[in-house]
């Protein structure tokens, strides 16, 4: 662990089990995780491995069942309810396979959403500058007015990266980012990606795609709740 | 998020399906316009009831002949009240100084070679002080403050006197448009008339008249008619006697229960009523004091109202149930959205405050809607009941708060199911 890197996430022997009708299934074992700023980090995995459960639990949308999670440096276990609310729409960017922009509103209306669920402090001007910015940040500046419908795939991803931009958060969390674009463009949102990650934003992608994987800085597989450092063994390199 | 945000979010989520929340509304929009419409009856029926008995002084008694229904007609129950019966109470009757008697009919009236139908008023002497007393009309062009004279309300002549009453002189005063039709605008006073059979001089006229309340201005005409003293109109109209209408003035007020019980003991002996097995009468004649209308009326609006309440809580149920149901399914609809924003920050109160205002959007609009639909329909209602319904100003923001009540209340479960959705899930949602 170098000093000079500050984490911004830090796991220690985080467990999630759920109860499903009489069984018991334990989607994390025991994950030990450090992400530190300006990583880039593709988490692999089949299905039904844990890796969207560990993501949500990194994304403060669920609880783990025991272990310490702590997000820049705050343990996050013990907040409440819309304590973690507040934490998501500040410090944590998503992006998701299926884009999840909200229809009827403009791309910078869904930008500027986490915005405006900060309690009183940006007026709609600020909001709507702010997440001007970001969509320039993507290049689409120009495709502000327009709602998702209008837009192509690759230009609604781009959208809802520019949601994750506009808050400045401490990580974003992308799952499967690609998964529902053609090569090409899938090409274009990892090129973005990596773009982001060379102006040392920190990112955590969920992917099953290994040429995907490739482009991140550093991968972890997770197996059965469990989670190694680097690539999966069981696919041929 | 801002209460802008949060307004636009919720209009967004209306306009969506407009034809949904219109239809949605239209349980708030019945309930909300019956209310105004039922509201704005009981008040019309109110006033016009304030205006009949406005002249009941509180000392007075109104006593009638009791009809029955008869062979498809009303006929006299038992003996008719007579004119003998009001001549002698004042003597008979320890409480009562005075009565007036009075006696409507309609007739012809001639002069040369003009004859006009009128009604035909058979009054005693202070008629005209009655109706000055009352408070209803006034003579035109005049300001309603001012305080009148008998002398104002005549344009010439005089009105007949006491004497003349109990005499049965033929004597009239016309009213101002009888006068105009019968005389074109030349002096009455002094010339003979014909009231059907019999002949009369004319000996006053009264003054244009006009009604004080002016939405009664169009269906009441104050200026049609003849005056004559009640003897002479029995003689001249009726062949067998008629039942008169009697207001007997009660000299202590604060006895009138005591006063009723005179007038009727005077009444049953001069009718021979007797009691009846279980000593009951069967009196024919009923006796009417301000205190029995006004605990008539007081009566009829309760009734009036309980009826209203439950029509009113009836639609704005089945209203609010609507509203609930569609935001059910919004809630259904827009899973995924929720997910969105709860991931993006949103706490659970501002879920809970969209959804509702949402809810409370689609039930205020319907309100409004209502109010129109109500005050549009107020002219129908007030045909189908003579004329009487008056949009009752306070029934317009007691129906806006009537129908944000209805919207909270039946939004606030879709809104907390909403809140409550698990993110995760919801994320998931298709």
């Amino acid at each position: 662990m170098s000093d000079e890197k500050k984490v911004v996430i830090q796991t220690d022997d985080l467990t999630r089990v759920y109860q499903i009708g009489g069984t018991t299934l334990h989607a994390l074992r025991g994950v030990n995780l450090a992400v530190y700023e300006g990583d880039f980090l593709a988490l692999m995995g089949a299905s039904g491995s844990g890796k969207s459960t560990l993501l949500s639990l990194l994304g403060l949308l669920d609880r783990a069942t025991s272990g310490k999670y702590f997000l820049e440096g705050v343990d996050v276990s013990s907040l409440t309810r819309n304590q973690l609310a507040d934490i998501r729409g500040r410090r944590i960017g998503f992006v998701f396979q299926n884009f999840n922009l909200l229809p009827r509103f403009s791309a910078w209306e869904n930008v500027a959403l986490p915005l405006a669920y900060r309690r009183g402090e940006l007026d709609v001007d600020t909001q709507r500058k702010l997440a001007m910015n970001s969509l320039s940040r993507v290049g689409l500046d120009l495709r502000a007015g327009h709602q998702p419908m209008e837009l192509s795939g690759g230009e609604r991803q781009r959208v809802a990266i520019a949601r994750a931009l506009v808050s400045h958060p401490a990580v974003i969390l992308a799952d499967e980012p690609t998964g529902n674009l053609d090569s090409a463009t899938g090409r274009e949102i990892m090129n973005l990606l990596k773009e982001l990650h060379a102006e040392g934003k920190t990112i955590i992608m969920v992917t099953h795609d290994l040429s995907i994987a490739r482009h991140a800085s550093r991968i972890c597989t997770m197996r059965d709740g469990i989670l190694t450092e680097g690539e999966p063994t069981y696919v041929a390199s | 998020m801002s209460l802008r945000d949060l307004l636009r979010t919720a209009w967004r989520g209306v306009s969506t399906n407009t034809l949904r929340a219109v239809l949605t509304m239209l349980g708030i929009i019945i309930g909300v316009a019956s209310v105004i419409a039922m509201l704005a009856l009981g008040n019309g029926a109110r006033a016009a009831v304030d205006a009949r008995f406005r002249s009941l002084g509180s000392n007075q008694v109104q006593i009638g002949g009791t009809m029955t229904f008869d062979d498809g007609e009303f006929t006299q129950a038992g003996e008719i009240l007579s004119y003998e019966d009001g001549l002698l109470m004042p003597d008979g009757v320890e409480l009562v100084g005075s009565v007036d008697m009075s006696l409507g009919g309609s007739g012809k009236a001639r002069f040369g070679r003009v004859t006009v139908d009128t009604p035909i008023s058979g009054v005693t002497a202070n008629a005209l002080e009655r109706v000055l007393s009352s408070g209803e009309v006034q003579p035109v062009n005049r300001s309603e403050d001012e305080a009148f004279t008998v002398d104002d309300f005549l344009a010439g002549g005089r009105f007949f006197s006491s004497s003349e009453v109990l005499d049965g002189a033929s004597v009239c005063v016309l009213s101002w448009e009888t006068a105009n039709d019968l005389f074109g605008g030349d002096d009455p006073v002094g010339q003979t008339i014909w009231v059907n059979r019999g002949r009369c001089e004319v000996i006053g006229v009264i003054a244009e008249l006009e009604m004080v309340n002016e939405s009664q201005r169009y269906y009441a005409n104050p200026n049609l008619g003849v005056y004559m003293p009640i003897s002479t109109v029995i003689d001249l109209l009726y062949e067998d006697e008629p039942s008169v209408f009697i207001t007997a003035y009660v000299t202590d007020e604060s006895r009138m229960d005591e006063a009723k019980a005179q007038i009727r003991e005077f009444l049953r002996e001069r009718h021979s009523i007797e009691p009846d097995a279980d000593g009951e009468y069967a009196d024919d004649f009923n006796l009417t004091t301000r205190s029995d209308v006004l605990g008539q009326q007081q009566e009829a609006a309760n009734t009036f109202s309980v009826l209203l309440a439950a029509m009113a809580i009836v639609s704005l149920v089945v209203g609010g149930i609507g509203i609930m149901n569609v935001m059910l399914v919004s809630v259904t609809e827009r899973t995924r959205e929720v997910g969105v924003r709860m991931a993006v920050g949103a706490r659970s109160v501002d879920i809970v405050l969209q959804f509702l205002l949402e809810a409370v959007l689609i039930s205020i609009g319907g309100g409004a809607l209502g109010v129109v639909v109500g005050i549009l329909s107020i002219p129908l209602a007030a045909s189908l009941n003579q004329g009487m319904a008056l949009l009752e100003p306070g029934s317009i923001p007691l129906a806006l708060f009537v129908s944000v009540i209805v919207g909270v209340l039946f939004g606030i479960y879709p809104a907390v199911r909403a809140a409550r959705l698990d993110p995760i899930e919801a994320l998931r949602y298709e």
